[in-house]
Order: C-alpha cells, then structure tokens, then sequence
C-alpha cells in the first residue's frame, strides 16, 4: 500500500510476529508499518467509534493515531506491549476530541430517514452471518439497547468499559491510559456496568 | 464479607480483577449465598449479551480509513524524502570539508577545489525544484491541491497544499505490491473507470493472492457503496471466488436488500444460491414478497425451490 513495486517485501503471507515488525518498521519497512496497522486498525476504529459516538470523528481519530505512531515509533522502547502504547494514543485522542465538544452539546448519532430517526452507529454495523430474521430483529433490538446503554455513559465511564470488556485490558493499563488509579478505574469501571445492567434490563 | 460489598466485587470478579484474598472471601461469600449465587449469575448473563453486540466495523468505512491513512502517510514519506536527502547531502559536505583539516598541506588546494565542485553538484542535486532543480519534476509531474486556507492574526495565510507525484508503477497481477495499488484502485472515488479495471484484474489474477482477505474487504466495499451499478456487478464477479465465507455472503444477503439496480440483485442471488445454506432461505422468504422486478422475484422463488423452502414465511 505504502511503496512501490520495486521493493516487495514478502511478509504479507508470513504469520504476525509483532517485536520483528515493529523492529523492521522502526528500520522504515513501510510494508511492517501496514502489517501492524491491519493488525490493529479494527480494534481502533471500533473504539474511537463507540468512545466518540461519531463515525466521522473516529475516522479523524484513526487517521491521527496511526500517523502518531508512523511519526513517534522511533521512540517506542518496548517498555510496554504495542497495543498498550497504541490504545493509549487512541483513548487519548478520543479523550481530547471529547473535551473539545465538551463546549458545544453532545451530537447525536441519529439521523432523519423516510423511515423515521435511524442511529448511524447501528448503521455501521452490518448483520451477523445467521440470517435468521426473528435473531436478526433480536440482535437489532440488543445492538439498539446497547448502543442507547453506552450513550448513557459518561465518556470516562464509557472509555474504561470499551477498554476492560470489549479490548480486554487491564484496569492497571487502562487507569495509565486516562491519567487515574487502578482503583478509580475499578470504580468506574463498577458504575458503567451498573448503569448499563440497569438499562440492558430487558434483555437479561 | 456482606451482600452488598459482594454485589460490588461480583463485576470485578468476573473481569479476574481482584486480589486473590478477596477472591477467596468472596466464593466463600457466594457459597453460603443463594442471593448472591442469584446475583453473580445474573451478571454472567448480563456480560455473555454485551458479548452478542457485533464486533465487526464497517468495511467500507475501513477501508476509506485505510485508504486516507495510505496517503497521508505517502505524504509524510514524501516531506522526509526530501528534508532528508537534502540534509544527507550538506552532512556529507560538511563532514568532507572537515576531513580536509587532516589532510597534509600540498594536497590541501586540489582537495578543497574538488570539495567545492561536489557541493555545487550536491546544491544542483538537491536544490528545492523552484530554484530550478526540476529533472525530479520533469520525470515524475507533481499534482497540487489546495485542501485548507486559514488566515492568521498576524495578517498572514496557512495554505495546505497536498501534492501528489505521479509514478509509474508495473509489475504482474501476482505481485502483492500491484495487488495493493489495484486494491487502492477499487476505492479510488474519483474514476469509476479505474475502479472497474482494477476489480477486472483482480478478478482474473490467479486466485492464490498473498492477500486475498483484503482483496475481499475491497470488494465487499465496493458492492456496498461504489455508486457505480457496473463498478458493483464488476465486484461480483471478483466476489465469486470467496462466495462461501460468511461475511461476503451477508454483503451478498444485504445488496439483495438494498441494491436498486435489478442486474446486481440477480447476480447476488446468483452467488448466493451456488453454495446452500439455510440462513439465506429466510433473507430469500423475506425478499421475495416486496421484491418489484418481476425477474428477480422469480429467481429468488427459483432459488427458494431449489432449497425445497416456500415462498413465504407463516
């Protein structure tokens, strides 16, 4: 994607060894770059899309996290895992993006259609590869439910749960990621779930 | 331990985020609790229905993102490029006129002499192409565009301008590099035309690509949202050789859904119906009823024969 003809490198097939990646992109092998970017960039884009709220916005978010990391991975000292720096750039980004629209009131994920008010975000996801319609219509109403749960989250609440439930990190990595204690996170962490216990209730 | 200050650990349990003396206390707890027991599977419950949420993200969306990130960061090779060469060559200047101290007198005038002739050929190398170095130019035109304006206080104007040079890459269809830029191709917003023949060499290329899941994910991106119906037809035809996986078979289930052109639904259920799986008997069953074009409503009933299924839901 990044380079010419001329210098094909042959790791595409290889299976993902990720300290000789990054050693080899740190080197400037711009096609170990886009390794570790396939490797990662899902699990990136979901995040900014469910911390965010915005499609439009995570797509800027992608966009700044990698470029951060093509610029800075020079400096990465191994001190941490890669997806603990990567997430840490992304949460940040996200975090700064939010304070930013603190000022102005929260955008909603909503648009009109001819068929009345569609989240976007339940747009984005496609459908499961079980097409049978009455578990279609019932994962539409729980992707609905759960989408309505994390919008009641505050952003901070919904940062560490996106990060403890869905990117399995630890509480220890993600109070870093935010600037705050394991604890705090522990009890963020604890309020997000209750609330969204509370707004899933149906469903359980 | 108390009922109350196990419902507050429960969550962390669940996640293993607790030490292991509050572990033990906890099961303890939980052993002689029936409310609690009640409790800790309620939320087990709870997290296995967070775990339904689909995890996928919008292939079309990723691969704009990806497609941005390509070429902001060939921008960002492009500005180290040139700083750095530039800088090679007046260190590579300066360190051989440093060099010239250790060397012994006489030999000092034709040294310096010939120094100075290699920094006028590292300035006429390197110099920036307004100031005339424009061989670089001349081989490879460069494309500019305005993409930001800002005013500042100062009564000056921040221009961005991105700038792209034109390169002339080949190789075979084979080669992972080509297959890249054609899959770049795909998503190319500008030139449907460039779009179609990057999807028709893919689609011929042999089949045992290094990368064929991202040349599925291009593909699946284009039948999704290319505003071209040709464009679209063109990725089926690409599509067919990974017409069994299930995430190409929900794009193929949702431009039956959603598609207006009546060729591309028709050749969706074409794909669709050449490999049997009863989950499509109930996208077909619900399709078939609303479906306007009388030729796809009777491939749609065809195909739903040939699965031995109704055609309709009771």
């Amino acid at each position: 994607m990044f380079q010419a003809a001329e210098t094909v490198s042959a790791t595409l097939a290889a299976p993902l060894d990720e300290t000789g990646l990054i050693r080899a992109a740190q080197n400037g092998d711009q096609e170990a770059f886009e390794r570790l970017v396939r490797e990662y960039d899902q699990a990136v884009l979901r995040i900014a899309i469910n911390i965010l709220r915005s499609p439009d916005e995570a797509r800027d978010v992608y966009q700044e996290a990698f470029l951060k990391v093509y610029r800075n991975l020079s400096s990465f000292r191994f001190d941490c895992s890669f997806h603990t720096w990567l997430y840490r750039i992304v949460t940040n980004i996200c975090l700064d993006h939010l304070r930013r629209r603190k000022v102005r009131k929260e955008e909603s994920t909503a648009v009109e259609t001819s068929d009345g008010p569609v989240d976007r975000l339940l747009q984005l996801r496609e459908e499961g590869p079980h097409s049978d319609p009455e578990r279609q219509t019932w994962n539409q109403e729980l992707a609905g439910g759960i989408a309505h749960a994390l919008a009641g989250l505050t952003p901070r609440e919904r940062t560490v749960f996106e990060l403890r439930h869905y990117e399995g990190l630890r509480l220890r990595a993600i109070g870093d990621m935010i600037g705050t204690t394991e604890e705090a996170a522990k009890n963020c962490l604890f309020r997000a779930t209750q609330k969204m216990r509370m707004s899933l209730e149906t469903f359980v | 331990m108390t009922c109350l200050d196990a419902t507050k650990e429960i969550p962390n349990y669940c996640y293993g985020e607790i030490s292991s003396e509050t572990e033990e206390t906890l099961e303890a707890h939980l052993a002689d609790c029936a409310v609690c027991q009640k409790e800790l599977a309620r939320h087990r419950k709870f997290l296995e229905l967070l775990d339904e949420r689909d995890a996928m993200v919008d292939a079309g969306l990723l691969v704009e993102c990806r497609n941005e990130l390509s070429r902001a960061v060939r921008r960002q090779i492009a500005v180290e490029g040139s700083h750095s060469a530039g800088w090679r060559g007046w260190q590579r200047a300066t360190e051989y006129l440093r060099d010239l101290s250790r060397v012994h007198i006489p030999f000092r005038i034709p040294v310096g002499a010939m120094a100075l002739m290699f920094l006028g050929f590292l300035a006429a190398r390197y110099t920036p192409e307004k100031f005339g170095g424009v061989r670089e130019a001349l081989a490879a035109p460069m494309f500019s565009s305005v993409s930001s304006v800002e005013p500042d206080a100062s009564g000056q104007v921040q221009i961005a301008v991105d700038q792209t040079r034109r390169r002339l890459v080949s190789g075979t269809p084979e080669d992972p590099s080509i297959q890249e830029l054609l899959v770049s191709g795909v998503n190319d917003g500008t030139n449907p035309t460039v779009r179609l023949r990057s999807i028709q060499i893919l689609h011929e290329a042999p089949s045992n690509n290094a990368d064929s899941q991202q040349v599925c994910l291009a593909l699946r991106g284009a039948l999704d949202h290319d505003p071209s119906a040709a464009v679209r037809l063109k990725a089926l035809d690409g599509l067919k050789q990974c017409a069994t996986d299930a995430a190409v078979r929900t794009t193929l289930a949702n431009a039956l859904r959603k598609d207006d052109d009546p060729n591309v639904r028709m050749k969706a259920i074409d794909l669709l119906a050449a490999h049997h799986d009863d989950s499509i008997v109930g996208v077909l069953q619900s399709l078939v009823q609303r479906e306007d074009n009388p030729y796809v409503r009777g491939q749609m009933t065809q195909m739903l024969a040939q699965f031995n299924a109704s055609p309709g839901t009771y």
